[in-house]
């Protein structure tokens, strides 16, 4: 197939203080063709589709569409060139109802008042031809997350758009539903649309798309016809070839007693989690976005809430049942919103570390003790190499690295049994890794269970004595820490079918 | 190492670094209002008239000083004025009713703290917007207080409840050391507690603060209850003050005056930053501004417009420090 592309963006660049977020990224889709944009977080996606809908000026690069060449400098130009995104249904106005959802961006007029009679039934004839039969007069918020996604689309293709980007179209649909919305991505393609679909899932793009490009760090850094390649190659592709680095920590050679027992864990997209976690040993919690990583362990600490299931805890030398609040009094735990969850950014380095642990710096009044403060800071910040001018400069002056080290510092002050680590390494240099997985090896060896989430196998590879493998809300095996990158990689790439009995 | 060159400057550095410029700007008004005073209208400085602003402010300043751990902690109180009234009758209406003054001024402090308790209930167990939560128990209790009084203010005192509290120390009224102690324990509580800083951590970001397990719930619930208590202290002075209880004592205009004095003494109405300190500097600041620019021959109207142009300078203030920041 030799045919010009429909949508060319070439060479577009972008930059943001301190972060590269596009270099001379290209893509190209033709008509009738439907191209999945897949990368790991950060990638880059985002920040391309929003060049592509007139959100984001790009520093470098061009668009053509049909062969002239265009500027997007609003969402206005993108729509005038029939650009459409079908976004998650969060950007849903969830009181109004199914009709006025659907025409939200303009709504039609007579005489300069809506004319609610055009509109129910324009929006009627666009959900027909979806295949979806939705009263137009029902309120959005009583709908379901796939009757939501007809109606996002719906919005989308009622200026009969040339070139439609689907955001992570499935990520809460069921299977009809996903069969449903795969239908209307064939009906569009046959009907000479241009199409990007952005998803994690690796399976669904060998359903429905022809040929997929690949992001990693803002390079567009491979693009496959789908029939050339396999999951396996493109979360390779993903996540990249990086040096593994030497191994940071020897496996566990003998696991300590059992710390944690989790079963019948269920909520949100959890389904049915069983594992446990031995004293001294890391555990690497391995699957890609989405999978119910990050999700399995804030649920583990009550930062989302279980629908189902029990944790046990070892307390005075027996498993006893605990509730996620308790196990959060227990838990150090790193999220992997640095910035949002884990610092107090205009307070000092010093109120960030001893902020877990102020009950133990008490005077005999209630007030905290300033110098023994001061000293569990400065103990932390002169252990875990803090580069700081004083422990009272604020910690959102700090480089990221350094910053982690503070979100670590707070909870090796609160002397925890139990360490929740995820993506901790996000967002730093090669130096300020390695400082934060040897942390984290420390860590075991001084008795605690440790659970890190990371999106580089690498990573895990260099410190993880076992892997509970995610997908789609469930374990779906455990592997060795002696498993290869490879074993890693096709471990999450397959599809679901091998359920461990852990 | 840079670690440990740093420390001993940084000790003397002050501890919440770059939030003492606040203080800064509302002490640089300060100055500049007494300086006018002094110029235009030296009887200012009589010593009757500055006690007379010392008592003015204490009202005023202790609800501030309420509402400061509230908003430093994300949320606001529009309750207190209306609060403290209806406090005020009740402990009013037992001691007309012959009641021991003691019990009456519990009963006002009790209550006013219940009222503040039952908001940081709302706010911080049922999770309602302070805005509203506040504004709907103002009208509560300030209808209550009208309904309970039949818009009658109540007086007729015990003696010796004015004479302890209308007492001077030194020729200074009880009511302004109330305001100074005030300051001085909320101030270690915000500076120097476990309490304290959790309000500046939920106030600065409460997600962060739930992970590194702050008591999210029970910090804020409390800081509401605080304001209670604070607007409980206010009605005993100064139902001692104007020898009378009314349900117009905490009528909507000293709601703007609470407000306005902390965000004026540099309180941010974002949460998270701010002083007990500046609150009372701040109340001090719209005392002035309320009742002595007529001083200067100041008509009432133009008086209120210069209040609300100095509030409405620092809640701009107030917003070019945070996108700053």
């Amino acid at each position: 197939m030799t045919e010009a592309a429909y949508l060319s963006m070439q060479g577009l660049s972008k930059a943001y203080p301190g972060v590269v977020a596009l270099r001379a990224a290209n893509l190209e889709v033709r008509r009738g063709e439907a191209v999945a944009l897949m990368g790991a977080n950060g990638a880059g996606k985002s920040t391309l589709m929003n060049v592509l809908g007139g959100v984001t000026a790009p520093d470098a690069g061009s668009i053509t569409i049909d062969g002239s060449p265009v500027r997007l400098r609003t969402a206005r130009d993108a729509l005038a060139h029939g650009i459409a995104f079908v976004h998650q249904e969060l950007a849903m106005l969830p009181s109004m109802t199914v009709a006025e959802n659907v025409f939200a961006d303009g709504f039609p007029t007579r005489f300069g008042i809506v004319d609610g009679a055009t509109m129910r039934r324009d929006a009627a004839e666009l959900l027909v031809r979806l295949g979806c039969n939705l009263p137009t007069d029902l309120a959005v918020e009583t709908l379901g997350p796939g009757d939501r996604q007809m109606v996002e689309i719906a919005r989308a293709l009622r200026r009969a758009p040339r070139i439609v980007i689907f955001d992570e179209p499935t990520s809460s649909l069921t299977n009809n539903e996903k069969r449903r919305l795969f239908e209307i991505v064939q009906g569009l393609k046959r009907d000479g649309v241009a199409i990007i679909y952005i998803t994690h899932f690796v399976d669904e793009i060998f359903e429905i798309c022809d040929r997929v490009t690949v992001m990693r760090s803002g390079s567009t850094v491979a693009t496959r016809a789908i029939a050339e390649t396999s999951p396996t190659e493109i979360v390779r592709l993903m996540l990249g070839e990086a040096d593994s680095g030497e191994r940071l920590a020897d496996e566990a050679s003998s696991a300590g007693p059992l710390l944690l027992e989790v079963s019948g864990l269920c909520g949100g997209i959890l389904r049915d989690i069983d594992f446990s976690l031995r004293a001294g040993e890391i555990v690497g919690l391995w699957g890609l976005l989405g999978s119910g990583r990050t999700e399995l362990m804030r649920a583990l600490i009550g930062l989302d809430p279980i629908d189902a299931g029990a944790l046990r805890w070892r307390a005075a030398d027996e498993l006893r049942p605990v509730t996620p609040n308790e196990l959060h009094q227990i838990a150090g735990i790193v999220t992997e919103d640095r910035r949002g969850e884990g610092l107090l950014l205009p307070l000092s380095t010093r109120a960030n570390l001893s902020l877990a642990s102020l009950r133990s710096l008490l005077t005999p009044l209630g007030l905290i003790d300033r110098n023994k403060e001061e000293g569990l800071a400065a103990d932390l910040i002169g252990r875990l190499h803090i580069m700081v001018s004083g422990s009272a400069q604020a910690v959102g002056t700090l480089s990221g690295g350094n910053q982690q080290k503070v979100v670590v510092g707070r909870w090796l002050a609160t002397e925890p049994r139990l360490f929740l680590l995820d993506e901790p390494t996000r967002g730093l240099d090669v130096g300020a890794k390695s400082e934060i997985l040897k942390l984290t090896a420390a860590l075991a060896r001084a008795g605690a269970a440790v659970l890190v989430i990371s999106s580089e196998p690498e990573e895990l590879m260099r410190i993880c004595d076992r892997y509970l493998v995610m997908s789609r809300g469930r374990l779906t095996a455990q592997m060795p820490g002696s498993a290869t990158r490879a074993e890693l990689l096709s471990a999450v790439s397959a599809t679901p079918l091998r359920m461990s009995a852990a | 190492m840079g670690a440990s060159v740093g420390q001993a400057e940084s000790r003397r550095a002050g501890r919440w670094s770059g939030v003492d410029a606040k203080l800064g700007v509302t002490a640089a008004l300060l100055l500049v209002i007494l300086v006018v005073l002094l110029v235009l209208a030296p009887s200012f400085f009589r010593p009757n008239n500055l006690v007379n602003v010392l008592v003015q402010t204490s009202s005023l300043g202790l609800m501030a000083v309420g509402m400061a751990p509230v908003m430093i902690a994300g949320g606001i109180d529009l309750s207190s004025p209306a609060n403290m009234a209806l406090g005020a009758v009740l402990g009013a209406m037992f001691m007309q009713a012959g009641g021991n003054p003691v019990v009456g001024c519990l009963i006002m402090v009790v209550a006013a703290t219940l009222v503040g308790l039952l908001n940081g209930v709302a706010v911080a167990l049922l999770g309602m917007i302070p805005f509203v939560v506040t504004l709907a128990t103002m009208t509560v209790a300030t209808g209550a207080a009208v309904w309970l009084t039949h818009s009658v203010s109540v007086s007729g005192f015990p003696d010796s409840f004015y004479d302890v509290l209308l007492a001077r120390l030194g020729g200074i009224p009880v009511s302004v050391y109330v305001l100074i102690a005030a300051v001085i324990i909320l101030g270690a509580a915000m500076n120097g507690t476990p309490f304290g800083r959790y309000l500046y951590a939920i106030g600065i970001n409460p997600r962060a603060a739930r992970v590194a397990r702050v008591p999210v719930r029970a910090a804020t619930c409390a800081s509401y209850a605080v304001s209670g208590l604070m607007a409980g202290l206010t009605a005993v002075l100064l139902s001692a003050r104007l020898g009378s209880a009314s349900a117009n004592m905490g009528n909507d205009g000293v709601v703007l005056d609470v407000v306005s004095a902390c965000v004026v003494g540099g309180v941010s109405i974002y949460g998270g930053s701010g002083y007990v300190t500046g609150a009372a500097l701040g109340a001090l600041v719209i005392t002035l501004l309320s009742n002595n620019l007529n001083l200067l021959g100041v008509s009432y109207y133009l008086n209120l417009m210069t209040k609300g142009v100095v509030i409405i300078g620092f809640v701009a203030l107030d917003g070019l420090r945070r996108r700053a920041s």
